[in-house]
């Protein structure tokens, strides 16, 4: 699944990060690194959402959400 | 021998940084809350002890690699000029993030020292940091401050003072669970640098090291080369070009970005206790003002509550102003004539200067309001969730929402708001955005609205008012679109901004921020505008026979009689009006003090004034209808002297300059035109 697919409330591992370019070293260095932790804060319906990384809340667009591929962190 | 050391202030968007900087020089910056705004340097001096100190404020930036302007510039910064020290100033709310940058400063070999902002948020939190253990791992000094509360301040530059031989006072020690113990690699870097990578890179970066070093001879910081190159870094790729194909064949960029955070995990781990135990208040209130549902209704009833204290309150203070300028007027009339000054010269100071400039100053608490509202919103954070907010519209018409940010402080002033375009990456973006920004109704217009709307729709003012903005962006969104369609759908717009946590909007930023504006206003009123209130009495009170008693015969009646069959279809075929509106050319509020000129009415701003101009002008014909559509005209029309100089700065072309000049100018028309032409098919 991809970050798109996402629910708000719901924390995710990140797997992949299919970008290429700056949007890519952009999130990078903001800290989205594969296997980073991150939880869904909001979302909208055209796929762009509100998300927190390493304490960070980050906004981003529909375009980079697809591209990021995530799976759900099963809570015990 | 060097008395003055130069000390660099670099940091995070939103980690306090400009508002450090204010602290110790008091220098007039403002603190915005999205990346890209401090652009330009910014430098102050300080004396501490007997240390004189030279500041410069670097823009905000989230890692120090060569893909966006802001950090190449702070990069070249470091490497090229004599920086002594470097403050790294880190949220300490957030710790984890800007440890990143700070991870790199650090590898770039200069001296830092480390500034954690805002720890009464981490205090606030019930969250603790180790200062002692953090200084330890990062084998740099670590100084808490509060930029607000201007606590730490001194200690600060104390260390500042004592760290610039880079000398290590602390020893480096980590952990790393034994890790250091299994290394296979040949050195041990582990007492030497923060940061050291896998075994697998650090092979890579002895051999790089060494190709390096033996092409290029002695280079400062050899270790950080070595690591650039093998991250591919286009800069440095391109300054020591160097065959290593055989030791890396690919860029090893996110695996060295993966090992600096896996470092800051063990860092955060030792370092911060009771992390974020509580809920943030910001993500509570983020869940109303981003909900999918609500944040843009949200987002649009903010911005009524901001025109609507703009009118109401602002109306009340301009009618104390009006009371010292009429005052003012007759003291000066009154004055002169006892002197013995000659008509001409009172006509000159009394109805040209005073009625051209008292007019503008009348507006001055409008204005004041406005963009004190204006800070509120951008100090408090809430700016970044407008570019969230408005991203689903913004996409739509092929912009990111981050584009809209330019766009909401055109409501402010197009200067700077054309200046914000920088922000924008993509060149297609940010020329879209320079040419729908003007159609964001500046403060500028809103004399214009104020008086024309008082006067032709009474109770409906405000509405008839609140009507331009909403035109405004209407427009810009419908000329967006076009222009996405007529070009091929083009890349993708990625929305990917920071939401900073939500603060108190801090006083003393807003009082500069608003000062700065007010002054800016001023300035103006007592420079362009002044010019232009004897420019335009000149044309009016001059004709081809020299003075002339009869305004129709002036030369500014024989300029607007020329106009008068372009702008007749719009319902503005009164030369006056042709006149008021190329002298809007200077800055668009004058077209209020022309108008007060042309028709001879002192007092523009009060009732007696504007029920005296209502009847000069129904008397031609000039009814609400025509009124609206001068207000839509002015909105949309070419915007001042100011705004086109701005626009060819960015753009820099004056081709592409005039044609956004034309582009509105075409655009205020036919808009205008369809308005005054189905307007009078229904009225």
């Amino acid at each position: 699944m991809t970050l798109v697919s996402g629910k708000i409330g719901n924390e995710y591992i990140v797997l992949e990060i299919r970008l290429e370019g700056n949007a890519k070293r952009r999130l990078e260095a903001l800290g989205m690194t594969e296997g980073t932790k991150i939880s869904i804060l909001n979302n909208k319906k055209n796929g762009a959402l509100v998300f927190k990384v390493r304490g960070t809340r980050l906004a981003i667009g529909k375009e980079i959400a697809e591209s990021i591929a995530i799976k759900e962190v099963i809570s015990v | 021998m060097k008395n003055e050391l130069q000390v660099g202030f670099i940091g995070n968007p939103n980690c306090g940084k400009t508002t450090l900087f204010n602290a110790y020089t008091g220098a007039k910056l403002k603190v915005a809350n999205w990346p890209g705004v401090t652009v330009e340097k910014k430098e102050g001096a300080m004396k501490y002890h007997e240390h004189k100190f030279r500041l410069v404020d670097l823009p905000g930036i989230y890692s120090l690699t060569s893909y966006t302007m802001e950090e190449k510039l702070t990069r070249q910064y470091i490497l090229e000029n004599d920086v002594d020290v470097i403050i790294d100033i880190a949220d300490a709310s957030c710790l984890e993030r800007n440890l990143y940058l700070t991870l790199q400063l650090i590898e770039l070999g200069k001296p830092v020292v480390l500034a954690l902002n805002m720890m009464d948020i981490v205090a606030e939190r019930g969250m603790e940091i180790d200062l002692h253990r953090l200084p330890e791992m990062l084998g740099i000094p670590v100084i808490p401050v509060s930029a607000r509360k201007k606590t730490g301040l001194d200690i600060l530059m104390h260390a500042v003072a004592h760290h610039k031989t880079n000398e290590l006072d602390v020893n480096i020690s980590h952990h790393h669970n034994n890790k250091e113990n299994m290394s296979h690699h040949v050195h041990n870097h582990h007492r030497e640098y923060v940061v050291v990578y896998s075994d697998e890179i650090e092979d890579k970066i002895d051999a790089v090291s060494e190709l390096l070093s033996e092409k290029y001879g002695e280079i400062w910081n050899l270790r950080w080369h070595a690591i650039k190159l093998l991250e591919q870094d286009e800069e440095i790729v391109n300054k020591y070009p160097l065959d290593i194909s055989h030791i890396a064949d690919r860029s090893y960029e996110t695996d060295i970005i993966n090992q600096k955070y896996d470092l800051i995990e063990e860092i955060i781990e030792e370092v911060v206790v009771n992390k974020s135990k509580k809920a943030h208040a910001t993500d509570a209130v983020d869940k109303l003002l981003t909900n999918r549902y609500l944040g843009l209704p949200m987002f649009l009833g903010i911005m009524a509550i901001v025109f609507f204290l703009t009118f109401t309150v602002g109306d009340l203070l301009k009618g104390v102003f009006e009371y010292g300028i009429g005052w003012f007027s007759d003291t000066v009339l009154h004055l002169l004539k006892n002197i013995g000054a000659s008509p001409i010269v009172i006509s000159l100071i009394v109805d040209g200067i005073i009625a051209g400039v008292g007019g503008i100053l009348t507006f001055l608490p409008n204005i004041f309001i406005l963009f004190l509202a204006l800070a509120i919103l951008e100090d408090s954070g809430y700016m970044a969730r407008v570019a969230y907010v408005m991203d689903s519209i913004m996409s739509k018409v092929g912009l990111s929402g981050r584009a809209f940010i330019p766009m909401l402080l055109g409501f402010g002033c197009s200067v700077p708001a054309v200046m914000a375009s920088r922000a924008l990456e993509d060149k297609k973006d940010r020329f879209k955005t320079i040419l729908i920004t003007p159609f964001m109704s500046c403060s500028a217009r809103l004399p214009i609205y104020v008086l024309f709307s008082q006067m032709f729709f009474k109770e409906h003012a405000m509405l008839a008012a609140y009507s331009m903005y909403i035109i405004g962006l209407v427009t810009a969104i419908i000329i967006a679109l076009v222009m996405n369609v007529s070009s091929k759908k083009s890349e993708m717009h990625t929305l990917l901004i920071e939401l900073p946590e939500y603060k108190s909007p801090n006083a003393r930023t807003i009082g500069i921020y608003v000062l700065d504006k007010v002054k800016d206003y001023l300035t103006k009123a007592g420079t362009t505008i002044f010019i232009a209130s004897i420019g335009i009495w000149v044309i009016m009170n001059f004709g081809v026979h020299g003075l002339t008693k009869d305004i129709s015969d002036s030369f500014a009646a024989g300029l607007g009689k020329l106009l008068v069959p372009v702008l007749a279809p719009a319902g503005l075929g009164l030369w006056q009006i042709g006149v008021a509106l190329i002298s809007g050319l200077a800055a668009k509020e004058i077209v209020v003090s022309s108008f007060s000129v042309l028709f001879g009415i002192t007092n523009i701003n009060s009732n007696a004034g504007m029920d005296n101009l209502v009847s000069i002008l129904s008397h031609s014909g000039f009814t609400s209808l025509n009124a609206y559509s001068l207000m839509v005209f002015c909105l949309l029309y070419t915007p001042c002297i100011a705004t086109i100089a701005t626009i060819k700065r960015e753009l820099q072309s004056r081709k592409w300059t005039a044609f956004v000049v034309f582009f509105q100018l075409v655009t205020a028309w036919v808009v205008a035109t369809l308005v005054y032409q189905i307007g009078s098919i229904f009225l």
